[in-house]
């Protein structure tokens, strides 16, 4: 196997709050293959996005940092290296598309300067070279009548449209890395089928790996072929996503699964009762505990589950589990 | 169903239209009409659910308000249990609210950050004045126990609960005044998953505990197929397709249901093989300039001459099962087949 595109070792992310210093992301490591996809899955506040905002290098200034580990991109260093490299690498190698596609988008600029721009600063492009290229970039996201949208702005432009051209802009030029922060969360589902549809021709043709965010298992399900369950900051579980569909090791992920109403290929006149994870994500002041921090929701617990924080433990095919009771879940 | 063929009819609404004016031309411009709900009919019976389904803009919610009348109706009769609540003038109609409560799609808005919890679950009592002062309190012990708080949290502002126990709190507000139908606009959309299931269980359970009649707005399949008895799909301010639960879901037949059933991502690995992804591709026609024929036929993959021309009307074709489509007939078998 050759070196992965991104590797990420035992990475904690610490935030500075008011009751002192959090790690909202405690040990993470996770690997990432070229034209692979991935897809980080939780409820809000299990630090998906902040692992998104630290491979990018955007971490709220003063108030995030990454205290240890190491983000490698192609062998790179991204955790230590300088504000100057790091923005040649953002947008060129590795881009992301935000959740609202309204208010990600400058309001003031066409959306083709909005493109334009994008490649005249990492490209070095001439305007119209440029203003070129966001015609066809627009056109290849499959906005109709790109000749004339290009000059359009964002207002003019429907939701579903608008992340169209978040993606163009993303995609601009060509990163090796898209991550994508609930990319269709605002969006209708006819759109949000589109917009995968779309993500995953564009992955075809370009070879992009994907890191998707997510709290839609049906959506992990069609986007990616691994997928990475976080749980108050930390892994709770990783491996196949058909695989851990199948068969959930660790309680969390199993009751993300079963709590959600799915749509079954023939509907029948019974309906369960839908299991409930009791309780909410606990607050960042709990986080960074020595014992499992899923442990006040779990069926299972244990007197060892508060004692002590889960190992991961490995299954076939490089599914993790950080349970004490993974074999029997 | 020969069970429920013997229930009555609790809301019953019939030729339901909402139209707001636009501003449109100059000084003395006439006023231009859009038309957000547009000559709909349901009806539920007492004790079941009746969802609407719909994509933003479909009008689902302007028709849920202008049941409960929260915005006015511009047409259309809303029968509750027999009277029709559109007619109802001053103290009838307030005492006529009491059958009638709204449960709000974002938990944070709809709660009066002010207020305590005891309170705001109290006032609906207050402002009816139904109950005597003393019984008011038991009342909302009695509430809060009901959706699972506990009473301690009694005392507690908006801002001290969770997204999840301020839906609770909305719930039981709801409840107070002992409705017969409560509306609930897309209850869960703003909820985490995990919390989404403690929310849908417990409305299940006092659907079942109090006899309740529900009518729910929502955008996701998933919830809908799982809470519902019978669906009616809307596009465009129109109900395209009205049928039960398993009729809608095992056999879709408008081509837009189809479409929106196929987009919907499954965990189910049989349900992604065997479903064709249906895309529709464009944008929902302007609401200001609708075609003269079926609003869907711009983005449907199977229209013909016809439906570019002539409106298609919402006619039966199957026992319990409606469809406004030129391409559907008895046989009730979807186009897209």
């Amino acid at each position: 196997m050759t070196a992965p595109l991104l590797k990420v070792e035992n990475l904690r992310i610490e935030l500075t709050t008011r009751d002192g210093v959090a790690p909202v992301i405690d040990d993470l490591s996770f690997e990432l293959g070229a034209g692979e996809s991935i897809s980080f899955v939780g409820e809000s506040g299990c630090g998906k996005s902040m692992t998104a905002l630290g491979i990018m290098g955007l971490l709220p200034d003063k108030i995030g940092r990454i205290a240890s580990g190491s983000i490698a991109f192609e062998g790179e260093e991204l955790s230590t290296a300088s504000e100057k490299r790091l923005r040649e690498i953002r947008g060129n190698d590795i881009s992301m598309i935000f959740q609202e596609p309204m208010t990600s988008l400058n309001p003031v600029y066409t959306v083709g300067e909005q493109i334009a721009e994008v490649l005249r600063a990492h490209q070095g492009l001439s305007k119209s070279a440029a203003w070129a290229s966001a015609v066809e970039l627009l056109d290849a996201v499959r906005i109709p009548n790109a000749q004339r949208r290009v000059s359009d702005y964002p207002f003019q432009m429907s939701g579903g449209q608008r992340q169209r051209v978040m993606i163009a802009i993303a995609l601009a030029c060509e990163p090796k890395i898209l991550i994508a922060d609930e990319p269709t969360t605002a969006l209708d589902v006819t759109v949000q089928a589109q917009i995968f549809d779309l993500l995953n021709d564009l992955k075809r043709q370009t070879g992009t790996a994907i890191i998707m965010i997510t709290h839609d298992m049906g959506a992990v399900a069609e986007m990616a072929q691994r997928m990475i369950v976080m749980y108050a900051g930390r892994n709770a579980e990783q491996g196949p996503v058909d695989q851990i569909i199948d068969r959930p090791r660790h309680p969390y992920t199993k009751g993300l699964i079963s709590c959600v109403p799915h749509i079954m290929a023939t509907l029948t006149d019974e309906r369960h009762e839908l299991t409930e994870v009791a309780g909410i994500v606990p607050s960042l002041r709990e986080f960074g505990k020595n014992q499992c921090l899923f442990a006040s929701r779990c069926a299972m617990v244990t007197q060892e589950c508060l004692d002590n924080r889960p190992p991961e433990i490995e299954f076939e095919a490089g599914q993790k589990s950080a349970c004490w009771h993974a074999g029997t879940v | 169903m020969s069970d429920t063929a013997q229930k009555d009819v609790l809301l019953n609404v019939e030729n339901l239209t909402v139209r707001f004016a636009v501003k449109k031309g100059g000084l003395f411009g006439q006023p231009k009409y859009l038309y957000a709900v547009d000559d709909i009919s349901f009806e539920i019976k007492r004790g079941e659910t009746l969802a609407i389904v719909g994509e933003s803009g479909s009008g689902k919610t302007t028709a849920a308000l202008a049941v409960a009348r929260l915005v006015n109706a511009y047409k259309g009769r809303v029968d509750l249990d027999g009277t029709d609540f559109l007619t109802l003038e001053d103290e009838d109609l307030r005492q006529a609210r009491a059958k009638m409560q709204f449960i709000f799609q974002d938990p944070y808005s709809s709660l009066n950050p002010r207020v305590r919890a005891e309170k705001i679950v109290r006032e609906p009592l207050d402002n009816l004045d139904a109950v005597p002062e003393a019984e008011r309190q038991g009342i909302v012990d009695k509430l809060f126990e009901a959706v699972g708080l506990h009473p301690e949290q009694q005392r507690l502002f908006p801002h001290q609960f969770s997204g999840g126990q301020r839906q609770r709190i909305g719930i039981a507000r709801a409840l107070s005044t002992q409705p017969e139908l409560i509306i609930c606009d897309e209850p869960v959309s703003a909820l985490d998953v995990a919390v989404q299931a403690q929310i849908l269980n417990l409305l299940r359970k006092l659907q079942a505990d109090f006899g309740l009649t529900y009518l729910f707005i929502s955008h996701d399949l998933g919830v809908v197929q799982h809470m519902c008895d019978s669906i009616a799909v809307m596009y465009m301010g129109k109900v395209v397709e009205y049928a039960d639960r398993l009729s809608l879901f095992n056999n879709p037949l408008h081509p837009y249901t189809v479409a929106l059933l196929s987009a919907v991502p499954s965990v189910d690995k049989k349900r992604r093989a065997d479903t064709k992804r249906i895309l529709i591709p464009g944008d929902p026609p302007d609401p200001l300039a609708l075609p003269e024929g079926c609003r869907f036929a711009n983005r449907c993959p199977v229209a013909q001459d016809r439906c570019k021309t002539q409106q298609p009307s919402l006619k039966t074709v199957a026992t319990g099962h409606k469809v406004a489509c030129h391409l559907v007939d008895e046989t009730a078998v979807s186009p897209l087949r």
